[in-house]
This record gives C-alpha cells, structure tokens and sequence, in this order.
C-alpha cells in the first residue's frame, strides 16, 4: 500500500515538473504551449465545478459564467486602470465570488432541479448584460486588453506559468475542502440534504460556501486569461459549449474526486484541438461534445477514475471479517447532564398537531420525556409516531403546538439548530450517506457552527479519533473504510446509531431500532442502549417489538390517531382498555368476538 | 394609451403562443421529474420541417402540423426508449445532463446539414394584418394564437377524456399508487413524452412564421418557456398557461417601452427572483423532496 502511494506521489510530482520546465525546454512551440494553458484553464473551471457538483451534488451548467466575469472585470478595469492586468485578476475572482453568492441564494430555498434552471438562466442573463450594455461593456465588439508589457522572446511563459499555479492552487482547495469538516457536510447534502441538517450541517451556509469556493479561482483564471487572448467578446467568454466542456471534462474523469476533472481536461482540451483541425464549423464540435457528454452520462456516469478504482478494490479486497465488538470498558459518551437537573422535563410537547390535506397524521398530541428515561413511544401504524419525530426534529413544521428541549422552545428552529441543542436521531429505514464510507458518515455531525470549525480536519485528528471511539463502541470498528452501502441493515442501524452519538446528544430518538434486524443483533442493539442510558442519556423510542420494549422501556407512550392515549409503567400499559382498543379495534373486548374473521 | 392597450394585446396574442410551446415541457417535468433541456431543440427542428415542407412543397405552415405532430410524437417516443428510459432512476441532474447534451448534438446535426442560416416561413398572410378600430392584429399572430387554442384543448381533452389521458394524471400525482391500479407506469412515461415532445409540431409551425430561427436559437426558446414554466409552477399546465399570457405582456412591455434587446432578459430575470422568493411559482404544488419524507 505505502509502496503504491509513493509511485503515485512521485509520478504526480515528475509530471508537475516536466510541465512547470515545459517552456523552458521548447520556449518556441508556442502552439502546445497554448494547448496546455488551455488545459490548465479547464482544468481550473473543471475543479472549481466539481467542488458544487461533484461533492455537493448541484449541477450547475453555467459554470463558464464565472470565467467570463473574471475576464470581464479585468477588461473592463484596464480601460480605467494603469496596472499589469495581472494584478486585477484577483479582483476578477472577487467579482466572480460575489456574483456567486447571490446565484447561491437562489438554492437557499430549493433543490437540484431549481439550481439547473437558475445556472443556465445565470449564464443566458450574464451574457445578454454584456451584449446589451454597450457603454460598460463593449456590446458584440468586445473588449481590447493591452499586450504584455514583457519583451515578446518571453513568449507565452509569464501567462503559462501563472496558469499552471492556478490548477496547482485550485487543486489544493479542493482536497484540502475534501478532508475538511466542510467537504465532510458537502458530500453529506448530495448524499442525503434532510438527513444532513438534522445531524447539524448547516445546508444553506455551506451551499453557498461551495459556490463561491467553486467560481472564486475560476474568476482569477477568466482575468489572466483575458490578458491572454487580449481580447474578448460575449460570445465567445460566456459560450455556453466551455460550460459543456467543464462539465465533460469533470464526469470523464470522475466525478467527486481530487483528480478527475484535471484528467478530464487533459482529454477533452485535445478533442477539441482534432474537430477544429478536422472541420470547420461549430457544427461538428457541438454534435462532438454532445455526443461525448451523452455517452458519458449514459454509459459512464462515475468517470474513468472511479471505475479503475472499483474494479481495482473488487480485486484486492475480499470479504470484510465481521469482528466482535471489542471489550469496551470506557463509554465514548460524557456524562450529560449537569449535577442539580431542573424539576421539569427534558422534552415536551404540547398541542402538536400536523395536517396533511385532511388528513390530521399528529392531532394534539401532548407528552413529556423525563431526564434520564427511556421513553417508548407506541402505537398502532399509522398513529403518527414518525410524524411527531419529523416535528420534534425539525424535518417538518408542526401547524399547532409547542415543543421544548429542556424548557426551552425548538418548534420554530431549523434542524441544525436543533441538533446543536443535544438533539439526535436515527431512520426507521436507516439513512446512511451510502457513497461516503462509514468513518466519514460518522465525523460528517456537526456540534454547533463555527467558521473555524469548517476547517477542522475531518478525516484525520480529533474528530476522526472520537468517530473511530463510537464506532469501536458499537462495535463497527471492522467497517470504519468500507462504503455504508455495503453494511447489512442491521450494521447500518448500529452506524447510524455512533453516527446521531457523534452530536453529543441529550436526547436520542430512535425509530424502530430494532425493525427489521436480525434477534442476535436486537440484543446487541438492546445493551448499547442500555449501556448509554445508564451514562445519563434520554431515549424515545418508537419500536413494534412489544417483549423489547416491555423490557428496556419505562414509561411507555402510547399513541392512537395522532395523539397520546395512555402513558404509564409496562405493567399497566399491557392491561389498559384503552390501549387494547387502539391496537385491536373498538369492539374488541365488548363484542364476544372479532367482527371480520371471515373478511 | 392606444399604444398601451395595443402592446398588451400583443402581448397576450404572444402569450398564448406561448402556453403552447411551454405545455410540453411542463407536462413532461410534471409527470417525470424531468426537465428536458431538449425542448427548445425540438421546437427549433419542428420548424426546420415547417420550413421544408412549405418550401419544397408549398404546404401551408398552418397545415404542416398534420404532418409534422406525428413526426414529432416519434421522436419523442424513439428518444424516451433510446436515452430518457436508461436513466429513470439517476438523480435528477443527470437527467437534466442527458437532454442538455442531446440539445447541443441535435443543434450539432442541425447546423452541418441545414447551416447556420436565419430563416423564417413567408406564406402570404405573414405580414398582412386585421385592423379594428384603433388596434391591429397581425394575421399570422392570430392564427398562431388559434392553433395554440386548438392544440391546448386537445391537450386538455386528452387528458381528461381518456384512459391513457388519466392514467398520465394519475402516474403525475401519485406514481406507486397508479402502478397499484394497473397503470404501466414505463408505458405511460413513454407515452407522456411522446405527447410533450408531439406539442413542439404545432408550436414549431407558429415558430417558424412569427420568428426567424437558426439552429442556435434554441437556447432562447428553452430560456423561454423554463422562465414561464418556472413562474407557473413546474408541472402545472394551468400555471404554464398564466406565466405564458404574463410573460408575453411583460416582455412585450419591455420590448415597446425599453428596448427589443432586453425583451429576453425578462425570462432570465424572472427566473432567479421566482426561484429566490417563491420556488414552487404561482401554481406548482410543493415538490414532495421539499417536504421531507
């Protein structure tokens, strides 16, 4: 392993450098050298463009339009100001970070399919101001930039240069971004965004924080390039075919990876050199790069490099041993609670009430979770126990009622604050980010937000160390490098369960722990749970497993049409009239027997 | 005043014209989650046809529509089977990757065997005009208008009147539910883009008499109808048709009282602020990944 590490090193390293000495060697083949400043760019947008769509999951199609701005701005400014245009391309990449968290805003709100829609309207829109606008921008003529003020034997070598550090550079950001508690809350919203904020990622920040971490090199690039090509045009900056190539360039190579998208670049810039040579016409180059783009999202849709990579792993690595949980003698878990816990109770709800149509799934429902419990919440299917967890989460707004989280309101609070607040909570259908291997689902809970505590390492340090104790803890230790989507269900439950831990919860809800889990695994289930409540940490638990939950539950909650009808020890909830007719129908018990046998 | 009430005329006129090009592609976001970048491309290609067939046969656009409705409902459906069909379980932006590469590559084949060229289909009412009273009508804006009627009824009819027009309501509102009843859900995909993609033969003819096109006008039309599509609400058609009778006024508005080279900014603009202040438009329900499961 360390051995294939150093190869690659070395290889990536040699390949650097033959390409910084590239111009040195030849200084007269201004032509490749050209091609390859032309590689780097795209490989600047394409990496930048990866960081939204490879690792946040949000297509954007008008990606080119960040260069364009960056090459506007520096055009624009060297009408006014008396510097080398190198030193405005930064303020090129400034502009395009601005612009781009007000393209962001519009993803606040809404999903996937909104932000397509609003990047090619982005682009369409930029492009129209800088045809229309004349008097600012030039309109169809465009804009003539100064030539280099350097000797003309240097050649292309300054722009060259600067450019081949810019990927360097853009490069850096993004696997820096990948091993950060950021990059962990980006892969975690395109994985799953609702699962995300409810273990405290703060989806809309980080959105934005990807869009602009993703144009703002990309406007540094559009300047120097702009210098470049000492002149530029709306047609030709904002041609929505180097959107097409971005996006080509980074599924080619893999999508989500550090490397794919230069690897992409360094095909597609070639490509595009062979249809000019080979006809004229933008006809063959769009029917070319379509084509391209349609059998690559048909036919290859995780790129070069994850494929190589899977069929290189399915060849190394056969089963994973399913290990014993280790003997864990110290619970990774602090004690919760302060010494003089207040008298009332940790959570409450009162009044709750959530309507679909006309439907009302929670009705009015009142309850109480005391300090220290484990709270069973039952119920016949359909009662609204999942609803009333949506609520009390935050993944849905209640219409009516209250909740408080040790005596202090949550209803009207947004999931990560929520989260912040000690709230955890696992799937019924578990919801484990499946791309994202299990270590990373578990450091991706976040305990609160904090600008510095973006670029806490993720993957390595202390964060990771704490991941790596809960899952020792629960005993998937074995698993920690292997992707969640692999782990048998119960497996998953265990995950999720290290991962809602991860939050330092309070308060964990867990629904159906046990649904669908083989018995062994229940048991080991029912003593984790046991072992972490005995540390101070309140449960609610929703579960049909009637002997688990008359065993590890006191009280018991039950629910019938969306609101609590019984509360009591296990005891008196089995002999309850009340709770008999919920679960067995109104008759029963009255009528000498069940109405619809025959039925 | 006369001035005013002339421009809205038009612009209404205009924004019925509209309604038809945008109710394919509602209908098909509607029904499938998909938002086919690919349906200015095939608006454009519908008027290419119009085109060659008034000028190598004298067929009136207007009639052309027998023709070419039935051609376009087969592309459609040869592209569902060949390429949407592969990927109907991917997440959404594949899918809007998928029909925006077949645009470009349709637009591709478009500009190396038709060229680059700007073209438009003169019959001889094209630039005649009804006049009453102060106002005018421009005789192929009328007629355009009429087909837009005819074809959006026929829409609707289709949709209400039928069985296969129910189950592609049904398959829209609730997908498990109608694969429980029966409906064939692939069938019914297939059929619903078929449909959607055969509403781009009517809308192509009125395209190709009131403006003058080339391959690459496509990209302002999918501008177009997205901005109308989005600010009816994705999938609704009754919402289509509002956003398409307020855009035509507002773009008409633009175009009399600013200048006819911001006229398309408006669809852009209305983009963003739609998405920004009321994602799901005036008429779109809320999506159920809005909602949270």
């Amino acid at each position: 392993m360390r051995s294939r590490t150093a190869i690659r090193r070395g290889a990536i390293g040699l390949a650097a450098l033959a390409l910084v000495l590239f111009p040195f060697i030849q200084p007269g083949d201004l032509y490749r050298q050209t091609v390859l400043i032309q590689i780097f760019l795209l490989g600047i947008v394409a990496v930048g463009w990866n960081v939204i769509a490879g690792f946040t999951g949000y297509v954007s199609l008008g990606q080119g339009a960040f260069l364009g701005l960056g090459a506007y701005t520096v055009g624009i400014l060297s009408r006014y100001v008396d510097v080398s245009p190198f030193f405005l391309a930064p303020v090129g990449g400034l502009v395009a970070a601005a612009v781009a968290v007000l393209l962001g805003l519009t993803i606040m709100r809404s999903r996937e399919h909104a932000f397509v829609i609003s990047t090619i309207a982005f682009l369409f829109l930029v492009q129209a101001i800088g045809l229309n606008w004349r008097g600012f921008t030039g309109g169809s003529n465009g804009i003539r930039l100064p030539l280099p003020g350097w000797s003309i034997e240097r050649g292309h070598l300054p722009f060259y240069e600067v450019m081949f550090g810019l990927l360097a550079l853009s490069l850096l950001m993004s696997w820096w971004i990948r091993r950060t508690k950021f990059g962990a809350g980006l892969l975690a919203i395109r994985e799953d965004e609702d699962k995300a904020a409810a273990i405290g990622v703060r989806t809309s920040v980080y959105k934005i924080l990807a869009i602009v971490a993703s144009a703002t090199l990309t406007g540094v690039a559009g300047g120097v390039y702009a210098y470049f090509l000492t002149f530029i045009d709306p047609r030709g900056m904002f041609d929505i075919l180097v959107s097409v190539q971005v996006v080509l360039a980074c599924l080619l190579g893999g999508r989500g990876t550090i490397w794919g998208p230069v690897l992409g670049a360094f095909v597609i810039i070639p490509l595009n050199e062979v249809t000019i040579d080979v006809a004229s016409g933008q006809g063959v180059r769009l029917f070319v790069f379509g084509l391209a783009l349609m059998l690559v999202v048909l036919f290859l849709p995780r790129g070069v490099i994850p494929s190589i990579r899977a069929v290189l792993e399915r060849r190394r690595t056969g089963a994973v041993p399913v290990e014993r949980r280790s003997a864990v003698t110290t619970v990774p878990v602090s004690a919760p609670e302060p010494p003089a816990a207040p008298a009332h109770p940790l959570l409450e709800v009162e009044g709750l009430t959530r309507r679909f149509g006309g439907v009302a799934a929670v009705d009015g429902c009142s309850f109480a979770v005391g300090r220290g419990t484990l709270t069973a919440l039952i119920g016949p299917n359909g009662s609204g126990k999942t609803t009333v967890f949506n609520l009390v989460t935050g993944m849905m707004r209640a219409d009516a009622g209250e909740i408080r989280l040790d005596g202090r309101r949550i209803d009207g609070m947004l999931p990560w604050d929520r989260a912040y607040l000690g709230l955890g909570r696992t799937f019924q259908i578990t919801r484990l980010f499946p791309q994202l291997t299990v270590l990373e689902n578990v450091v991706a809970p976040l305990r609160g937000f904090r600008w510095r505590g973006l670029a806490a390492d993720a993957v390595t340090g202390p964060e990771a160390r704490r991941a790596e104790d809960l899952l020792d803890f629960v005993g998937m230790a074995a698993f920690a490098h292997q992707p969640a989507w692999r782990l048998s269900f119960g497996q998953q439950k265990l995950v999720e369960l290290a991962q809602a831990l991860m939050l330092e919860p309070r308060l964990i809800l867990l629904d159906e722990p046990a649904g669908g889990v083989n018995p062994g695994m229940i048991d080991r289930i029912a003593e984790l749970i046991r072992e972490l409540n005995a540390r101070g940490l309140t449960f609610l638990i929703v579960e049909h497993n009637m002997p688990l939950v008359l065993d590890l539950c006191d009280p018991i909650l039950v629910m019938a049409r969306g609101h609590v009808i019984a509360e009591g020890a296990p005891q008196r909830i089995q002999g309850d009239q009340a709770v008999l007719d919920a679960y067995l129908g109104e008759a029963w018990g009255t009528a000498a027997a069940p109405q619809r046998a025959d039925a | 005043m006369t001035h005013l009430l002339q421009t809205v005329l038009l612009g209404l006129l205009i924004g019925g014209v509209y309604a038809l090009l945008a109710s394919g592609l509602t209908l098909i976001f509607g029904v499938m989650r998909i938002i086919n970048v690919a349906h200015g491309v095939f608006l454009v290609l519908a008027a290419l046809f119009t085109f060659e067939l008034w000028r190598r046969f004298g067929i009136d656009p207007l009639l052309a529509v027998v023709i070419t409705t039935p051609v376009m409902f087969a592309i459609g459906w040869v592209v569902y089977r060949g390429l949407i069909a592969r990927i109907r379980t991917a997440p959404v932006s594949m899918s809007v990757l998928l029909t925006f590469a077949l645009a470009i590559t349709i637009e591709g084949i478009m500009g190396m065997t038709w060229k680059n060229v700007f073209r438009s289909v003169t019959p001889g009412y094209f630039n005649e005009s009804f006049h009453v009273g102060p106002f005018f009508v421009p005789k192929p804006l009328l007629f355009g208008f009429g087909m837009a009627v005819v074809v959006l009824l026929a829409l609707y009819l289709l949709l209400t009147r039928t069985w296969a027009g129910r189950a592609i309501r049904s398959a829209s509102e609730n997908p498990e539910g109608a694969q429980l009843v029966g409906v064939d859900i692939r069938a019914v995909a297939a059929l619903t883009f078929a449909v959607g993609i055969a509403t781009t033969g009517g809308g192509g003819s009125v395209l190709s008499v009131l403006y003058a096109f080339f391959p690459a006008s496509h990209y302002v039309w999918i501008s177009r109808l997205l901005g109308i599509v989005v600010l009816g609400g994705m999938g609704s058609i009754p919402g289509a048709v509002v956003g398409a009778l307020l855009l035509g006024v507002a773009e008409a508005l633009t175009i009399g009282y600013v200048s006819p080279r911001w006229g398309v900014a408006v669809f852009y603009v209305v983009i963003l602020v739609v998405l920004l202040v009321r994602p799901r438009g005036l008429m779109g329900t809320r999506l159920r990944e809005d909602v949270a499961a």
